[in-house]
């Protein structure tokens, strides 16, 4: 089996077809092939090494709670075992998927992180860990703990993307003085940003999680059920890469969202809910465009807020009419 | 519609000189009617596009706000009814309309400029309603006034008719039918013109709640009766 190391998911890879969500690609052959598990249940292993105000056993009870999350979701089929404590550490290349802590100072920015093991051919994913960085403080306190990181919440955010989630962009940011972001609010679990010490709020997961996990282990009717918005976003006539474009349903209050994955200016966004949709263009302004893309320079940011002039009605199952936004300079 | 109205006006010229028309009383039992009119637009409700704060409080982030509203729209209807006595009727209906499903979009947190997007929605409702004439209140000898209430299914389609929503109709009204033409004898046995004032209450169907929403309606038609 050929296999390739993809060291950190932090960094998406950018897929060469208009794809719903934003999941992690891999090419070979000249072929791309979308990343995921292909046999189920996916086992795991919990590190037997806790970390300050968080034992071994509380580790690992906060990673199952994350996992049955996932788990729960019932249009998507993915499913997970628990395979038991374990001496080995996160991104040991040994075939096993390990969660454990680890001490990363010099990595001040980042609480945890995710990678894979995948066979390069297929696509599919063989071993994926993900580390959560002890120099922070972290808790498992069911109201959450104000002065720690809520480990439940950033385990789900982790857990995405060891099925093959990439980052969601739903959420606003405002710039600190010292050049980080603190985040206002999101609209996804997936969203980049942590929100905070003491929340626990993503805890749960939001219709964009919901979608994304929907879309890549499709079940329970999801794709009969639920409606796919499709079109481009044209600057002047051409073509907009890496543009964020927000389906919201004002029945539901859900907002699901996708990018403009190739320089034609192409989306797809599905798992909509049917019926009457706005759709919202806006620039990949509220993080790091690397935290979405692998070529940050080749992102068009350049414009505009914009809505879609019509409603868009999400069919149930496949695609409505096909939508063009044309996005206006700044 | 036009079509029908050109009829009924051209059936008055062709009947028996001998024709009698009789003091506000309905002319047959069962009775055809088909016209238009407006139905009144009404708010369908708001909502906030919410982002999960980042706060303790559970107070959202709102990304943007969408106000909606169904657009007044003409309608085209047909009924069919049956008079029990010469106070008291029945009858069912179906109407049509084609009004505009409108979001106002506005207070974007990115200051996008406020804007109103819109699809056309197929509307059609289907009901049954109770009719009381006031033959107290009448107007001459053909003119005759009327109350009627009934309730109904709604059925609403969106652009491109893939998406269909359900919901109930009710309705409160009154109106008054005038006799051109009522005679004894002749397979049709009256014909007139009527204008009915409804009230009806919607709810259900693209509506964002199920809570009744009000809309004015006014209509115009004419009837046969046999």
């Amino acid at each position: 089996m050929k296999v390739a190391l993809l060291a950190c998911v932090c960094v998406a890879i950018l897929s060469q077809d208009a794809a719903a969500y934003l999941q992690f690609t891999a090419s070979a052959g000249g072929q791309t092939r979308v990343l995921k598990w292909q046999r189920t249940p996916v086992r795991w292993f919990a590190a037997d090494r806790g970390a300050a105000g968080v034992s071994a056993s509380d580790f690992q009870g906060a990673m199952a709670r994350a996992f049955a999350t996932w788990e729960a979701v019932p249009t998507a089929s993915i499913a997970f075992q628990f395979a038991g404590f374990t001496g080995a550490q996160p991104f040991d290349d040994d075939g096993v998927s390990v969660l454990g802590f680890q001490d990363h100072p010099e990595m001040d920015r980042v609480l945890g992180a995710t990678g894979f093991l995948i066979d390069a051919l297929t696509g599919e994913i063989v071993e994926s860990d993900i580390f959560f960085n002890t120099a922070f403080l972290w808790s498992t306190a069911a109201q959450g703990d104000p002065n720690r990181f809520d480990l439940e919440s950033v385990a789900l955010h982790e857990i995405g993307h060891f099925i093959g989630l990439g980052h969601s962009a739903i959420g606003e940011t405002e710039m600190r003085p010292d050049g980080t972001r603190r985040v206002l609010g999101s609209g996804a679990v997936m969203f980049p940003i942590a929100m905070g010490r003491g929340i626990t709020q993503d805890r749960e997961l939001q219709p964009d999680d919901v979608a994304g996990i929907s879309d890549l282990y499709p079940a329970g009717g999801f794709r009969e059920s639920t409606g796919v918005a499709s079109g481009r976003v044209t600057r002047n006539g051409t073509g907009v890469l890496g543009a964020h474009v927000v389906a919201f349903n004002p029945a539901s209050g859900g907002l699901i969202a996708s990018f403009t994955l190739n320089t034609d200016g192409e989306f797809e966004i599905a798992g909509l809910r049917p019926g009457p949709h706005v759709i919202r263009v806006e620039p990949l302004d509220d993080a790091g465009v690397d935290s979405f893309f692998n070529r940050p320079s080749a992102i068009d940011v350049g414009f505009l807020v914009t809505f879609y002039d019509r409603l868009y009605v999400a069919p149930r199952g496949g695609a409505g009419e096909r939508v063009t936004v044309a996005v206006r300079p700044r | 519609m036009i079509w029908l109205v050109a009829i009924a006006i051209a059936l008055v010229p062709a009947l028996p000189a001998t024709a009698q028309t009789r003091a506000a009383v309905p002319a047959g039992r069962f009775e055809v009617d088909a016209g238009g009119g407006w139905l009144g637009g009404a708010s369908l409700g708001s909502a906030d596009a919410n982002l999960r704060a980042a706060a303790a409080t559970p107070a959202p982030y709102r990304l943007f706000s969408v106000d909606t509203r169904l657009q007044p729209a003409p309608t085209f209807h047909v009924k069919a009814g049956f008079a029990f006595n010469s106070r008291f009727g029945v009858e069912g209906g179906l109407t049509f309309g084609h009004p505009e499903l409108r979001a106002s979009v506005s207070n974007d947190v990115e200051s996008a400029p406020p804007i109103a997007v819109a699809e056309r929605i197929d509307q059609y409702s289907i009901d049954a309603s109770v009719i009381v004439m006031i033959r107290e209140l009448a107007i001459g000898q053909r003119t005759l006034p009327f109350v009627s209430g009934g309730a109904g299914y709604l059925r609403q389609l969106h652009e491109g008719q893939t998406v269909v929503e359900q919901g109930r109709v009710f309705h409160l009204g009154g109106g008054i039918k005038h006799w051109l033409m009522a005679r004894d004898r002749g397979f049709i046995s009256g014909t007139g013109i009527r204008m009915d004032a409804r009230l009806y209450l919607m709810s259900g169907g693209i509506a964002f709640d199920d809570g009744p929403r009000p809309h004015g309606a006014v209509s115009g038609s004419v009837f046969v009766s046999f």
